[in-house]
């Protein structure tokens, strides 16, 4: 396997288009490195000495909207109640919002570049297996004396190294550049986290990591469909067009479907998302977590079996 | 001599069309086997299905004992092939090419790779993307791939397609070496058919997906009747028994006749008796390419 990937990896790398896609991430994050100093230089960030009376009035009127509307919808008492929480964990800690643009301001920015990364790992997995086709070089990669199913499952594994070093790339260059342009915060801010009822202080960089995997899990999701798109019909056009409209308008449509029928909540746009569950509110009233997890595990499952068993078993005539 | 590769009663049938209808014959170890039919005879769908890349409809194919339906990484290690064009990622060298292959295959030493790019001749561009190389050389490292791994059997699909005159000769070369010194057994396809005529030791002539024939090289042109063409001054009036009497075919500057060679001294007495110039008399012989012909449009 080691060695099928080490080959995935080569004809992945020796193409000048995967280096153009890196050098576009980095762009991209100089360009909000850039764009935040240049905001951070015009308006120098004041502290704003009415935080507390402020803060108060947003805690008040945050318990006024649980009384309204927590009464008969879980979602929004759950997210209510995590909001008076943190509120009430801020002022009484006495821990000011943060008013400067820093460290933690970039790398927070640069989780929009995800988008882009998601964007890149579906192209790469859609050509995975397709370009093998369009470039007929298929009919010597398969007959080798290694099974269809282990070329696939290489080649899956590859994307996904594919995706996790992009992701890594973005999240240390971002830091790097946040450093060089903002300097380290003088203390250290904790991130305030809600769980079983409780606030605790987490670190910032450990929170970026969790908030980075958890963006990633559509971008995820939609390179392993991607990736089966490409196995099952051999076309990379049809994966990366699907992919990409999915990418781009299932959320929308899924939350469309959401507001009107319940059954929205088996969509797989509906589960991608897992941050709600942290700090917002999910599409259908009443799904969980663990609801969400277990559907995308099944897509998961289902997309891999699709791809594995329509690769093992059709003709190639290429 | 024991069978490399037999195939029993293949069938292949694709979206309810028959392409390939109940083929079966054997490969011998060391010997050089042609396989020949028109276009859309069949040749790559039957290739396609020894090396795996199409199931069988039915039948089976073993090779050197083991079934490619029941057996697939063990029959497929004693294959080498080409099917179709050798396409290569364009956008590595030939060398990064050959090492993908390698891997894919145990214990193949630095050693060995370069010992296949001398034998095929590439050593000089072997460092080039596959993209600058013009088709014969893509060929070569076509070849270069599939010895990578000595397998017992070869399988080229049209190999001198887009060879040079040299190339193809080398080519010959390089099969009577792989057969005769390493024992190994080539299965080719090839339009070139007086090309076969040198290549081969025995030909299997297919046709709609059936086979018509399998004969040794030496048998199949020892059937065909051949062909004299004789250069005379005006022929008058002999031009209408020549035609009733032997079937010839007028030409230009005389005609030509299919006649054995015991009849030649026989007609050219003839002919001198008429009083008919005779200025040379040259054998055509009937090439492969003919008999080719005669046996498909039967
Ligand atoms: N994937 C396919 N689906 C349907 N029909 C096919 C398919 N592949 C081949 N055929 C048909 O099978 C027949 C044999 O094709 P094949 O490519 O094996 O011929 P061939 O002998 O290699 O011809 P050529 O000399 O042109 O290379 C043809 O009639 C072709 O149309
Ligand atoms: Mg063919």
């Amino acid at each position: 396997m080691g060695k099928l990937i080490i080959n995935e990896c080569a004809k992945l790398f020796r193409r000048t288009g995967t280096w153009v896609m890196f050098a576009i991430v980095i762009i991209m994050i100089l360009g909000i490195g850039a764009f935040l100093k240049y905001g951070e230089v015009n308006n120098p960030p004041q502290v704003n000495p009415a935080w507390e009376q402020e803060l108060a009035m947003q805690l008040e009127a945050d318990r006024a909207a649980l009384e309204e509307t927590g009464q008969n919808n879980a979602t929004l008492r759950m997210f209510y109640e995590r909001e008076i929480a943190v509120k009430e964990y801020q002022l009484e800690k006495d821990l000011a919002p943060e008013t400067g643009v820093t460290l933690w301001s970039l790398m927070s920015e640069a989780q929009a570049v995800i988008g882009i990364i998601g964007v890149f790992t579906i192209i790469i997995a859609a050509g995975m297996v397709a370009s093998e086709f369009s470039w007929g070089t298929v009919k010597l990669l398969l007959i080798r004396p290694i099974k269809r199913s282990k070329i696939l499952l290489s080649k899956y594994l590859t994307v996904l190294l594919f995706g996790g070093l992009m992701l890594t790339v973005l999240y240390t260059v971002s830091a790097l550049v946040g450093l060089v342009l903002f300097g380290m915060p003088e203390q250290a801010r904790p991130y305030l986290a809600f769980a079983d009822g409780e606030v605790v202080e987490r670190s910032m960089f450990i929170q970026l990591i969790y908030n980075y995997l958890l963006s990633s899990i559509d971008v995820l999701m939609l390179a392993t469909m991607a990736f089966m798109i490409s196995a099952v019909f051999r076309n990379s056009s049809l994966a990366i067009g699907l992919s990409l409209f999915l990418m781009f308008m299932g959320g929308t449509g899924t939350m469309l479907l959401a507001s009107k029928f319940d059954w929205a909540k088996y969509v797989l746009f509906a589960n991608t998302n897992l941050t709600v569950y942290f700090d917002g509110v999910p599409p259908v009233e009443g799904m969980t977590l663990a609801f969400s997890i277990i559907m995308l595990l099944i897509y998961f499952v289902v997309f891999h079996l699709l791809a594995f068993f329509v690769f093992a078993k059709r003709d190639v005539a290429a | 001599m024991s069978a490399v590769l037999t195939l029993d009663h293949v069938k292949k049938v694709i979206g309810g069309k028959t392409i390939i209808n109940g083929l079966s014959f054997s490969v011998r170890e060391g010997e050089v086997f042609g396989f020949l039919g028109p276009n859309g005879a069949g040749k790559t769908t039957t290739i396609r299905m020894i090396v795996g890349l199409m199931d069988i409809s039915e039948g089976d194919i073993v090779i050197c004992g083991k079934s490619i339906k029941n057996d697939f990484t063990g029959a497929i290690k004693e294959i080498g092939a080409i099917v179709e064009n050798p396409e290569m990622y364009k956008f590595l060298t030939g060398y990064q090419n050959l090492l993908q292959y390698a891997r894919m295959h145990d214990g193949i030493t630095k050693e060995k790779i370069r010992e296949v790019i001398e034998l095929v001749g590439l050593t000089d561009r072997i460092h080039d993307k596959v993209k600058k190389y013009s088709l014969g050389m893509r060929q070569r490292l076509g070849l270069a791939q599939c010895l990578l791994h000595d397998p017992k059997l070869l399988i080229l699909d049209e190999p001198t397609n887009g060879l040079d005159p040299a190339g193809i000769r080398e080519i010959r070369d390089h099969l009577r070496m792989l057969t005769r010194e390493r024992g190994m057994s080539v299965i080719v396809s090839s339009h070139l058919l007086s090309e076969m005529e040198l290549m081969c030791d025995r030909i299997a002539i297919i046709q709609n997906g059936e086979l018509i024939d399998v004969q040794t090289i030496n048998e199949f042109t020892e059937q065909a009747t051949a062909a004299f063409a004789f250069e005379t001054g005006s022929l008058g009036d002999a031009a209408t028994w020549l035609k009733s009497d032997w079937n010839a075919l007028m030409m230009e500057e005389g005609f030509s006749v299919e006649i054995t060679r015991e009849q030649v001294p026989v007609l050219i007495k003839k002919l001198t008796a008429e009083g008919i110039d005779l200025y040379g008399v040259k054998a055509v012989a009937k090439t492969l390419e003919d008999r080719f012909l005669e046996v498909t449009t039967k």
